[in-house]
């Protein structure tokens, strides 16, 4: 179950971060036709991250203790640093991912159509929500990848 | 017909999310460093980390109420371009912090 768990975390993160490119895109293009579908993916992936993040954040307070462990396992000091400063910068840039994601909609609701300004501040919160995402699964990789060498360290 | 406006909702929680970021940074440097308030903060939901969460969306929520109504109402008057800096630098700084607490100073 803890596997489905952290697989649904990821999902739902990369799903988030595929919905900002999106939006970048459609907000480069922005008019009367599509503001409609910018705002309903905005709240995509507002949701998307929320779930990612609750589930992940159910994975880190019920579950992850155990991968703590074999990460920081003597044999395995190599990869402390997995969990020492990956894992512990992850649990907290994490919670301004989840603050620009939560913003998103609200500069969604702004007429796209005819504020070049509006359009800038979308363009920049989407670009910078996307590069945060993927630092996220960078870390995330490592994480997991710390999980492993300390499974196979002898 | 272009213009160039953005909403006091946009401005307000543009603002408060950079505060909130910066916020979020400082309190995991005090935690990691004072035992008392780590232990405040497990005692207060059970998990540190989860009080954390709800004190720095609180910060979110309350700094963006805070600056929708200040100028009688109408909230904080800047433009977009002091409103990107505010993000973008408040966002940048506070991962620097994070990072850099754990590379150097944890």
């Amino acid at each position: 179950m803890n596997e489905i768990i952290l697989m649904l975390h990821v999902v739902f993160g990369i799903a988030c971060m595929v919905a900002a490119v999106w939006l970048f895109v459609d907000v480069l293009h922005a008019s009367e036709q599509n503001i409609a579908r910018i705002r309903r993916v905005s709240l995509g992936a507002v949701l998307a991250m929320w779930t990612a993040f609750l589930v992940g954040g159910y994975f880190y307070v019920t579950a992850y203790k155990a991968d703590k462990a074999i990460i920081l396992a003597e044999k395995n000091k190599p990869w402390h640093f997995a969990h020492e400063l990956v894992m512990e910068t992850k649990e907290h840039l994490v919670i301004i991912l989840l603050l620009l994601a939560t913003y998103l909609p609200i500069v969604a609701a702004n007429n796209l159509a005819t504020s070049k300004d509006a359009r800038k501040l979308m363009l920049w919160l989407t670009a910078t929500i996307a590069v945060f995402a993927l630092v996220m699964d960078g870390e995330g990789a490592l994480i997991a990848m710390g999980v492993k060498m300390g499974l196979l360290a002898k | 017909m272009e213009n160039s406006t953005v909403s006091k909702s946009s401005i307000s929680f543009g603002l408060s999310l950079a505060v909130a970021a910066i916020v979020n940074a400082i309190l995991t440097a005090v935690k990691e460093k004072s035992p008392a308030v780590m232990d405040g903060m497990k005692k207060l939901t059970g998990h540190h980390w989860i009080t954390h969460t709800v004190t720095v969306l609180a910060v979110f929520v309350a700094f963006a109420l805070v600056f929708g109504r200040m100028n009688g109402g109408q909230g904080m008057k800047v433009t977009i371009g002091g409103l990107l800096r505010t993000i973008v630098g408040g966002v940048v700084l506070a991962g620097l912090i994070i990072v850099g607490f754990y590379l150097f100073a944890d």
